[in-house]
């Protein structure tokens, strides 16, 4: 009797899993819902659906073409040429050209950029830099260097939004983006004939909303992925990719390497882990998560505050000013460390969430690509302290890491999941190597 | 008494093979993880020296569990010879050793410490490719054979619409050309390539026939019609040079009907929605009834005699269209979009494959009778290595055509052929 039962669930469970892989179905309109601005650099959901890269990362994390076909070194990476894809335009009609891509990679770096110069020759964009840029292409796959049409402005906000992507910019209205598909996409017309994004949603109106169908795609903190489940939600959560670090100045009692090691060993990691983002990712003390290096473990995550009182010895504390960007479990997560550092003899000063220019500033970077070398490069180049990584083998990025970490300018402290609830009419919904979900891929099971 | 002495026997014997199987188990794990090994202790030993040290091993790797023992005692040895004994507690010394992993490769890690200091030894090995063995039974066994070394420009990521081998060779439809692979030493290598034109799509499809004559193919992607043809070069070109194909925009309906012989004039044309990526419905010639948008269509011959039209509708509602009436098939909620009909001899004699995917990460195929309006399985279900994004009859009939997406994102051919059981 009880083998009957058991093969009848068996049977009953797999009738529930089977699933054709029919093609999907066009048209109809994507409702997404946001907590912050749909533009926002770098994971603001709006921008890879309207601007297009150089290159762009598969969700492999792999390195694949996007308006740029093919690319090629000389020079000991100094020198490189992009050869653009023929035949794109961008949103308004015009064509995309070498000129309109230099010009556009200008106004997003301006100062600071990983090439020296950038110039337009015929179909080509060749970047040339006096330091090897071995990881050019994937860096031009970042959120950063994504492509618009300056001549319209500078990209950066609804109005001013003229891109090659899969979908272009019709309005923005009470608080509503609304996009409509680029029906000439290079890489195709997207499914879903158009998509609302509604910002600035509290994350509990956007659960609200998606059990009321009024929403698609909506988001799930780390912090609060345990609850969606438990709430039955649809989930998609991405691998650990999120990089939550302590990024220190070197200003002030901070120009010591010590004291930064001390607020190093002060930092614990386990009550972040434990507390504020309810066991979701994994706690790290390393640039990159253990899956993608294999060595990770190498990197001590343990709190030692003897060592932080040592550390620290007779420096003089002044105050230090600490900041956290995003709001909700980050501004908690400071606030924690702010108490961590305290028990280590620092004195703390909270600044408002956002200030750029504190002496600590809890940020999140990605980890975008399945390459070391270039990943940890691109961390570095998101926390302003930009380095060619060259190094190929586990063993040469062990010693590249060991000593960036050494000098304590940055603070690993937790690899997080990015998540989304998506809607039961809603499939074939992907994440992106950098989390975010590829909406342009996705299409409406109740459209006919 | 008789029969506990057989019992006893048959103990023995029973032991004695587990223990040979066992043994070979051993010997297996400890060929594979010998030069590993070995390359770790050889790091650890010239960082520590002659003497002993404390050694403990984890392991945060897919390796599994039951092979550790055995990785342990390999390292232990090959320390031994170097000098360097495992063991003593009250030792100063200690060996962490970390069997890891990351996307690339396996990394086994030693961290050896010497009073404050720890020093970091590393060994990588390529991660040991897990083979898939799938079990066949039922009236029909399903083979597939990968067409490998389909190499040329672009492979990687662009979309595979079409094949087949004409001549001699494989002309492949890409989404944005048509090109002609030649077989060199055992491996199909581009060597003419026909750029075209067609609209773009995030799902596009296409159909490539090659005439009964084996010389000529007509090619249809959405937009353009493509016509292509091979005669050998008179005087000095390569047997490769003698391909010409020639495109055009053309709205004209496509030739769906896949019969179970493919190679003969296809009786029903479909007109084919480029923005959407379906046919309309619009068929010719008529067929008695009006037909819902599909993505798929092909003839079944039915027992009695006659032959019935099966369609795989755009609201994945498989149908039967026969003596003018649409009726749906009744096991087929698993399908895909696409399948194709191929003439295997087994059993009824002709067979459906279709596509099917659960909640896997990979499709996989099986072979359907439908002597009725019901789909019963046939085969076993073949896994393939990745989405089956297109399916079609085979030019012999006998086979079907698979495009397989991997998990890269790479496109690979796969022939399948159904076979009696």
């Amino acid at each position: 009797m009880f083998r009957r039962l058991a093969i009848s669930f068996v049977i009953s469970v797999a009738a529930m899993n089977a699933m054709a892989r029919t093609r999907p179905h066009y048209g109809g309109t994507l409702h997404v819902e946001i907590a912050g601005d749909a533009w926002e650099r770098p994971a603001g959901v709006a921008r890879r659906l309207v601007y297009d890269g150089l290159t762009q990362f598969d969700t492999n994390g792999t390195l694949r073409p996007a308006l740029a076909l093919t690319w090629e070194q000389d020079n000991n990476f100094h020198r490189w040429q992009f050869r653009l894809r023929p035949g794109v335009r961008f949103h308004d009609g015009s064509p995309m050209t070498s000129a309109a891509i230099v010009s556009s990679l200008t106004a997003s770096c301006s100062a600071n950029c990983p090439w020296d110069t950038v110039k337009a020759v015929g179909p080509l964009v060749i970047f040339s830099n006096d330091s090897p840029m071995t990881n050019l292409p994937a860096l031009l796959a970042s959120d950063q260097f994504l492509i618009a049409l300056t001549a319209n402005g500078d990209g950066r906000s609804p109005a001013s939004a003229v891109g090659t992507g899969p979908f272009q910019v019709t309005g923005f209205n009470n608080g509503v983006l609304a996009l409509a598909a680029n029906e000439t996409c290079w890489s195709g017309r997207a499914f879903a004939d158009g998509i609302e994004i509604r910002v600035h949603r509290a994350v509990r109106d956007q659960w609200l909303d998606l059990s009321l169908g009024r929403a698609d795609v909506v988001e799930v903190p780390a912090e609060q992925l345990r609850l969606a489940q438990q709430q039955h939600l649809s989930v998609i959560q991405s691998p650990p990719i999120v990089l939550l670090a302590l990024q220190l100045g070197e200003s002030g009692m901070l120009a010591n390497v010590k004291a930064r090691g001390a607020i190093a060993a002060a930092v614990d990691r386990g009550a972040l882990y434990n507390v504020i983002f309810q066991k979701q990712g994994e706690v790290t003390a390393s640039l990159l998560p253990q899956k993608m290096s294999g060595y990770s473990f190498l990197f001590s995550t343990e709190r030692d505050l003897n060592r932080a009182h040592q550390l620290r010895g007779g420096l003089a504390t002044g105050a230090i000013t600490m900041s956290a960007e995003g709001d909700g479990a980050m501004q908690l997560a400071a606030q924690r460390i702010a108490l961590n550092l305290h028990e280590a003899g620092f004195n703390v000063q909270m600044a408002a969430a956002g200030t750029q220019h504190a002496d600590l500033v809890l940020r999140q970077f990605l980890i975008a690509g399945s390459d070391c070398g270039a990943a940890m490069e691109r961390i570095l180049w998101d926390a302003g302290l930009p380095a060619s990584v060259a190094d190929k083998t586990s063993e040469d990025l062990y010693k590249r890491e060991l000593s960036i970490l050494d000098n304590h300018r940055i603070v690993p402290l937790l690899d997080l999941p990015r998540g989304y609830a998506i809607g039961a009419r809603l499939r074939d919904v992907h994440l992106r190597a950098d989390g975010s979900p590829d909406l342009s891929s996705a299409s409406l099971e109740d459209v006919r | 008494m008789r029969a506990m002495r057989l019992v006893g026997a048959v103990t023995l014997v029973v032991c004695w093979m587990t223990a040979l199987a066992c043994n070979a188990q051993t010997a297996q794990v400890q060929s594979r993880w010998a030069q590993p090994a070995s390359d770790l202790a050889g790091q650890i030993a010239d960082v520590l020296g002659p003497g002993q040290a404390q050694l403990s091993l984890r392991n945060l790797s897919s390796i599994q569990g039951s092979e550790i023992p055995v990785i342990r005692k390999l390292i232990e040895q090959d320390l031994k010879t170097r000098g360097v004994l495992a063991g003593g507690a009250e030792s100063a010394n200690a060996i962490r050793v970390t069997l890891s992993e990351n996307a690339r490769e396996r990394l086994w890690v030693a961290e050896i410490v010497e009073g404050n200091t720890t020093h970091v030894a590393m060994v990588h090995l390529e991660a040991a490719e897990a083979e898939a063995i799938r079990a066949t039974s039922e009236r029909v066994v399903l083979r597939k054979e990968k067409i490998s070394g389909l190499v040329g420009r672009d492979v990687h990521g662009i979309p595979v619409l079409g094949a087949a081998e004409i001549n001699g060779h494989f002309v492949v439809m890409f989404a944005d050309r048509i090109s002609v692979f030649s077989n060199t030493g055992g491996t199909w290598t581009e060597s003419n390539t026909f750029v075209m034109t067609s609209k773009l799509s995030r799902d596009p499809r296409g159909l490539l026939l090659p005439a009964a004559d084996g010389g000529t193919f007509t090619a249809y992607a959405p937009g353009t019609q493509c016509s292509g043809s091979y005669s050998l070069p008179l005087n000095g070109g390569t047997q490769d040079s003698g391909w010409t194909v020639k495109c055009r925009a053309s709205d004209d309906p496509w030739p769906v009907y896949q019969s179970a012989d493919a190679s003969s004039a296809p009786a029903l044309k479909a007109f084919y929605n480029t923005a959407r990526d379906f046919y309309t419905g619009v068929v010719a010639p008529n067929i008695g009834v009006d037909l819902p948008p599909f993505y798929a269509a092909g003839m079944i011959p039915r027992a009695a005699g006659g032959a019935a039209v099966l369609l795989a509708g755009v609201d994945g509602k498989v149908q039967v269209v026969e003596n003018n009436v649409m009726r749906p098939v009744s096991g087929t909620r698993d399908w895909g979009s696409d399948f194709a009909v191929v003439r295997s001899g087994c059993g009824s004699g002709t067979q459906v494959i279709a596509s099917s995917s659960g909640e896997a990460a990979s499709d996989s195929l099986r072979a359907f009778a439908i002597p009725a309006l019901d789909a019963i399985p046939e085969s076993n279900a073949l896994g393939t290595d990745g989405a089956v994004t297109a399916l079609w009859t085979a030019q012999d009939g006998k086979s079907a055509l698979a495009v397989v997406r991997n998990g890269l994102g790479e496109y690979e051919v796969d022939r399948v052929s159904a076979s009696c059981n």
